[in-house]
């Protein structure tokens, strides 16, 4: 997974996740919604065949002086807790 | 954040299921389906090397069967990707030759079905070939699709509201999935996918129950169930640690 930061502002950021599609991207976009200090986020992709960028670019904005990376930071916890949530839940049943 | 899910099992077997999640974003429901399918990883043959084959069939059209063949896949961390195990095949017609025909180097890789048929083979026609499998994706290629018919639907919640006028025409009222009735979880099949057939003569109403989805889940034989949906939670929660780590450098 390599990450390049193509924008950068004090509540803004927007940046290149390589090798992830919707499955990814559509998780990690919900979860940073459920987060207070996160005003938008978005993800853009493009399908392989158009040309050009085809890896996904999320855009994060936030409120409240929070840094945007560091959302991003907590939001891919969250995603892992989750999984493991699940995953432990799913065994629990089985 | 602490995350409250709940999972229920409505139907289950070896290779298929219907289970319920509740507590789960539309988002991370659609993640773990993707999941399922696209990223959960099996063995399947890649490489075929022919020592004879006289059927009449090319050796492409025979690798890509053979490819296609679904074949169990070892425990995680049995295999990583780029191990190869190799299959062996020699059949002499007038036979058909099956998938059960397969000869594995390892006991952990066999063809999950013996009955898949591969070539049928007249009088003088011979196939004998090795074959060399791989642990890849199903985002690269539909042979390492562990899970086929992978999908979900809202469990539904249905309330009886009323009687049906005397002389009305009642008409069917057609539910697919489960259906939730005062608690109690009931596939649709039960009653034929009619509500009419077990609430007759009485209104009902039908809701989206918020956050709660029926999963049905159907393996290639690849592994069980349980297997593809766990390895699927831990593909996305390997996906999460890789991203936090490559934040924080």
């Amino acid at each position: 997974m390599e990450l390049r930061v193509t924008e950068s502002s004090e509540n803004e950021l927007s940046i290149e996740i390589a090798g992830e599609d919707h499955t990814f991207m559509n998780v990690l976009k919900g979860t940073l919604l459920e987060h207070d200090d996160v005003s938008a986020a978005t993800y853009d992709v493009n399908p392989e065949q158009s040309g050009g960028q085809t890896e996904p670019i999320l855009t994060i904005k936030t409120e409240g002086g929070v840094d945007p990376l560091n959302a991003l930071e907590e939001a891919a916890v969250d995603v892992g807790e989750k999984a493991v949530a699940f995953r432990n839940a799913f065994e629990a049943a089985a | 954040m602490t995350e409250e899910y709940d999972v229920e099992f409505v139907e289950r077997e070896d290779r298929e299921a219907r289970f319920l999640v509740r507590g789960v974003t539309p988002a991370f429901a659609n993640g773990i389906r993707r999941a399922m399918i696209a990223d959960v990883p099996t063995m399947a043959i890649d490489t075929v090397r022919f020592v004879e084959n006289s059927s009449v069939m090319f050796d492409e059209q025979l690798a890509l069967r053979l490819g296609l063949v679904p074949l169990t896949t070892p425990p995680v961390g049995e295999f990583v990707e780029d191990d190869t195990v190799t299959l062996s095949i020699d059949v002499e017609g007038p036979a058909t030759a099956y998938s059960g025909n397969l000869v594995s180097s390892d006991s952990l890789v066999q063809p999950a079905d013996e009955n898949v048929p591969i070539i049928d083979l007249k009088d003088g026609q011979r196939l004998e070939a090795e074959a060399e499998v791989v642990l890849d994706r199903g985002k690269n290629h539909a042979k390492h699709q562990g899970g086929v018919a992978v999908g979900y639907r809202h469990l539904q919640r249905v309330e009886v509201v009323g009687d049906v006028p005397e002389f009305e025409e009642p008409d069917e009222r057609i539910v697919r999935g489960v259906i939730e009735d005062d608690g109690e979880l009931v596939p649709t099949s039960e009653f034929d996918h009619d509500l009419t057939n077990r609430y007759p003569d009485q209104e009902v109403a039908i809701e989206d129950v918020p956050n709660a989805f029926v999963f049905h889940v159907e393996t290639d034989g690849s592994f069980t169930v349980e297997e593809l949906v766990t390895r699927a939670a831990e593909t996305i929660e390997a996906r999460a640690t890789e991203l936090e780590e490559a934040v924080q450098l």
